[in-house]
């Protein structure tokens, strides 16, 4: 699906996705987590799926033709 | 250890059931409670991910490659990168969940009689997803052929759809629950998908390799703080390799034409017997 709208949507939940995950590393966010302390396990999650939705948003950005 | 879980991991019997039941019932001092039993679990299964990674060298070149090149792109043009893209798509939901619901699992693995009732709900599961694939099989007539003849008019995993790449992704979370196999549930997602037997287990095998490979980045660590006989484990993982490896070169062989009914058949007997055992005090 090509829209570009849906590419931006998919870059802005890439950023929030890198966001969360500074959050979790530096331990200034415990959702879903064991207790307080820095977890890089879930800021580790949270890169990969900000990679991939900067992927599905490039995916999804219309191509203009060459 | 080492061998038990390397020769149990890709075959679909739950190598994490096993390595819980079988120290249990052998009195083996193992302790599943204890808190360097699951890093030891993952420093095994390092040891098998790294049998996928020299079994499938060539082709984890490709698919790196292709992933890049895709992802550079916006767009796939070959087979290496749709399987790269695929891969992508199936590991995440394992990993969400795996992350997320990490505390609730591990209070499991400390239950032998929990991983027994697993392993039989797995040998159910696998005989299921026969009877499934025996119908998809009667409904393009392929029941008069021979089963080589009938894999064939199957697909290859370059071909699944990346709504089922998810779902057998999302089925590989199954498998944090000791006794419900991970090569088994993502084998037999596969089959649901409508591919062949030996391409449902080489779909399988990469699907596993980062999940192990990312679950031993961060598990692995906390063996150094635990004072654990760390020579041990690493020769215990380099056992697991080499059975995973041996292991893996089996089962593509097998899936040519084998089917999961025989292990399926397994779990439910070995399932049984471990709790008739662990009941009587064994």
């Amino acid at each position: 699906m090509k829209s570009g709208p849906v590419a931006v949507g998919l870059g802005i939940l890439g950023v929030v996705c890198i966001v969360l995950a500074v959050l979790y590393a530096i331990g200034a966010l415990q959702l879903f987590t064991s207790g307080p302390g820095n977890h890089y396990k879930h800021a580790i999650l949270l890169i990969v799926l900000a990679v991939a939705s900067f992927v599905a948003a490039n995916f999804a950005r219309p191509k203009t033709a060459t | 250890m080492g061998l038990l879980q390397g020769a149990t991991e890709l075959f679909p019997i739950s190598s994490l059931g096993h390595a819980v039941l079988v120290p249990s019932l052998l009195h083996w001092s193992f302790k599943q409670s204890d808190p360097s039993f699951v890093p030891f679990l993952v420093l095994l299964h390092l040891g098998t991910a790294s049998a996928l990674l020299v079994l499938y060298r060539r082709q984890w070149v490709e698919i790196i490659r292709g992933f890049f090149t895709a992802a550079i792109r916006g767009e796939m043009r070959n087979d290496s990168e749709r399987l790269a893209m695929l891969l992508l798509v199936g590991t995440i939901p394992a990993a969400v969940l795996g992350v997320y619901l990490e505390i609730r699992i591990k209070a499991l693995f400390a239950s032998p009689s929990q991983a027994a009732g697993f392993l039989i709900a797995n040998g159910f599961l696998m005989l299921g997803f026969e009877v499934l694939r025996r119908r998809a099989e009667r409904r393009v007539a392929l029941t008069s052929e021979s089963r080589v003849d009938q894999e064939a008019h199957f697909a290859s995993a370059e071909r699944i759809s990346f709504r089922a790449a998810a779902v057998v992704g999302a089925c590989q979370a199954l498998a944090f629950l000791p006794g419900i196999s991970r090569s088994g549930v993502t084998i037999g997602g596969g089959l649901l998908a409508g591919l062949r037997h030996e391409e449902a287990a080489r779909f399988s095998f990469l699907l596993a390799t980062p999940v192990i490979l990312g679950a031993g980045i961060v598990e692995v660590p906390q063996l150094f703080s635990s004072g654990v006989p760390l020579a041990e484990y690493l020769g215990a993982a380099v056992l697991s390799g080499l059975a995973a490896y041996a292991s893996a070169r089996f089962l593509l062989r097998y899936f040519r034409s084998g089917r999961l009914d025989p292990y399926g058949w397994y779990c439910i007997v070995a399932g049984l017997a471990s709790l008739a055992l662990l009941h009587f005090g064994w």
